[in-house]
């Protein structure tokens, strides 16, 4: 196994409160790391303190093998990637300038993005076929459209990991499988260390080939999908009974059982 | 990108079009033809015949330091109050936002209430509280969780506290002998400046541009937020700190030498924004040509406009309040600040 994040033993407090408890996981390339949990788990401030954004009391973070707490954030910054979730902007800035801001960490302190530098910007948007959303101006753009081009500029980053807070919260039904499909690719064809963490545990069964399954900040299970997801897992953590539709042996789809038992 | 150069174009044809105006308009009026022969004949080093001599004078004395005190003056109040929305990411900020402003009336105030009518003194003394008042509201900041909202609160705080110190000397000022120098300071002018003034306000202000100028591309990330940022590859507080220090360097040398002129900060950086769009690539030149173009106009109109010279801060005030109402309500229609 070639792992690129390893995170070991990781707590976080936020006043006195207990957030995280000593989570450890780590993530190879080309996998894709699902994080399930009911609202307030920790999935976000997992990302955040993955990302060192957020600093944990106890534990570690490892990115390809150097340790999170001793890098600057230039460096953090070329090895992961994060796609924030979906906000809208003060200041007007179109696709191709928020793309040209994922060379930041690459750039000298007193030098200006070159010619070179948009070009390839232009390339990224090409890449995930949102070439053509290039001069217009983000806030004007759909949700589906503004996470593509949150994701081009992480792509666009190019690092080793990519981080993704909640990518579908804000997509109707079908953007969700689109977003979800492009990470799966690039995460294949680029081979990246990909952690996303979602809502519906059906996109994760769909998509993610290992999952870490928080509750009230404690890691409750984790592994390879095949195994993590089943019916006594989610109803624990989500609190309520659920039944789950195979097909060919996979996870499909998973619902709740209705109190009056008709689902 | 190319509608963009030629907004930069237009903006240097109309400021060299306005310095043009500004030296010949005024009480003394110089003809184009009379400022005409005056450049060609210092540009060729000659001495100007002796008809000449007044509107030499005039020219290089009197009207040319303050052509570009008011250039200057205008690009960084405009500029820094660029930087200052994109680092709080709020377009209703201005370059006052951390108390540089009230700090420095402050020390103008005292320097006028100790020394009298020193320009000397006064330039020194705002320059200094201007920085004193920052320097304060941005520990208080840091120490209340170092983020936008604690860093505006605490320049609010200090602000209130410096205005209060500006009212109490006025209430003690000898009303004949220093009142009127503390008021007419307040309300800002260019009236009176030399070469001197100019030449220790550009020492100041030109470096401080050229700085913002160099760093300008990496407030782009910075005003999408700091977790952003962050995220991005930049160092957030250590970047606000270089930025803040440099906008109050300006804004401190600017009010130090021609008093509190308000409104500029925050009008025209808005302007800028609605013509070339936010990329700080672009914006933050355009955002000193217009401040230059803004300021040089305002101060030819406080010069030229009938019933004698008017402090410019009142003008600026006076045109730039009903602007900013009218922005607001275009912006409304469009979907307000948010969008």
């Amino acid at each position: 196994m070639d792992t690129a994040l390893a995170v070991v033993a990781m707590s976080f407090d936020y006043r006195k409160k207990q957030v995280l408890h000593s989570i450890s996981f780590s993530v190879a390339r080309g996998a894709i790391c699902g994080l399930l949990g009911p609202n307030a788990s920790g999935k976000t401030t997992l990302l955040k303190c993955i990302n060192g954004v957020l600093q944990p009391r106890a534990g570690a973070v490892q990115a390809n093998g150097k340790a999170i707490g001793d890098l600057s954030r230039q460096e953090i910054a070329r090895l992961m990637a994060v796609v924030p979730q979906q906000t809208s902007l003060v200041f007007a800035f179109t696709a191709l300038q928020m793309v040209i801001m994922g060379r930041a960490a690459r750039l000298d302190t007193l030098r200006l993005p070159s010619r070179q530098d948009r070009a390839d910007a232009e390339r990224a948007l090409v890449a995930l076929g949102i070439g053509s959303l290039s001069g217009r101006f983000f806030n004007e753009l759909s949700g589906g459209e503004r996470q593509l081009v949150l994701l081009a500029r992480a792509l666009f980053q190019d690092t080793p990991i990519l981080l993704l807070d909640e990518p579908t919260s804000h997509l109707d039904f079908r953007n969700q499988f689109m977003i979800m499909d492009v990470v799966r690719d690039m995460t294949r064809k680029n081979g990246l260390a990909t952690v996303v963490s979602l809502h519906d545990p059906n996109l994760a069964a769909r998509y993610c080939t290992q999952l870490v399954v928080l509750k009230d900040g404690a890691l409750y299970r984790e592994g390879p999908t095949e195994i993590v997801f089943e019916r006594r897992t989610l109803e624990e953590v989500y609190g309520m009974e659920v039944v789950i539709e195979r097909t060919a042996g996979r996870p499909a789809t998973v619902m709740p059982r209705a109190a009056d038992g008709r689902a | 990108m190319k509608d963009q150069r030629l907004a930069v174009l237009i903006a240097v044809i109309i400021l060299i079009t306005c310095i043009g105006a500004a030296l010949t308009l005024g009480r003394y009026r110089i003809g184009v033809a009379t400022l005409g022969e005056i450049i060609s004949l210092s540009l060729r080093g000659n001495e100007s015949s002796p008809a000449l001599a007044t509107p030499t004078l005039v020219l290089w004395s009197v009207r040319l330091p303050r052509v570009v005190i008011a250039i200057i003056v205008g690009a960084a109040l405009a500029v820094a109050g660029a930087v200052f929305q994109s680092l709080f990411r709020n377009p209703l900020v201005s370059p006052g936002i951390l108390g540089v402003t009230s700090g420095a009336s402050f020390g103008a105030t005292l320097a006028i209430f100790i020394a009298g009518n020193s320009a000397l003194a006064i330039g020194g003394s705002a320059f200094l509280w201007g920085l004193i008042a920052v320097a304060l509201a941005y520990q208080i900041g840091r120490r209340s969780g170092n983020s936008v909202t604690s860093l505006v609160l605490s320049g609010v705080i200090v602000s209130a506290l410096f205005t209060a110190g500006v009212s109490f000397l006025r209430y003690q000022a000898d009303p004949y002998q220093h009142l009127p120098a503390m008021v007419f300071w307040s309300m800002g002018s260019f009236n009176s400046i030399v070469w001197a003034d100019a030449l220790r306000a550009l020492i100041l202000i030109v470096p401080g541009l050229a700085a913002i100028y160099l760093l300008r591309w990496w407030l782009n990330p910075i005003a999408l937020g700091d977790e952003d940022a962050m995220a991005l590859g930049i160092n957030v507080p250590k970047a606000r700190v270089v930025y803040v220090l440099i906008g109050t360097l300006i804004v401190a040398a600017s009010v130090a030498s021609s008093g509190n002129i308000q409104w500029v900060g925050l009008v025209v950086p808005h302007m800028a924004r609605m013509i070339v769009g936010s990329d700080h690539d672009v914006l933050i030149p355009f955002t000193a040509l217009l401040g230059g173009i803004f300021m040089l106009i305002m101060d030819t109109l406080a010069r030229i406009l009938p019933g004698g010279e008017i402090p410019v801060g009142i003008l600026t005030a006076i045109l730039g309040a009903p602007f900013f109402a009218y922005l607001l309500i275009t912006n409304e229609k469009r979907g307000g600040w948010q969008n």
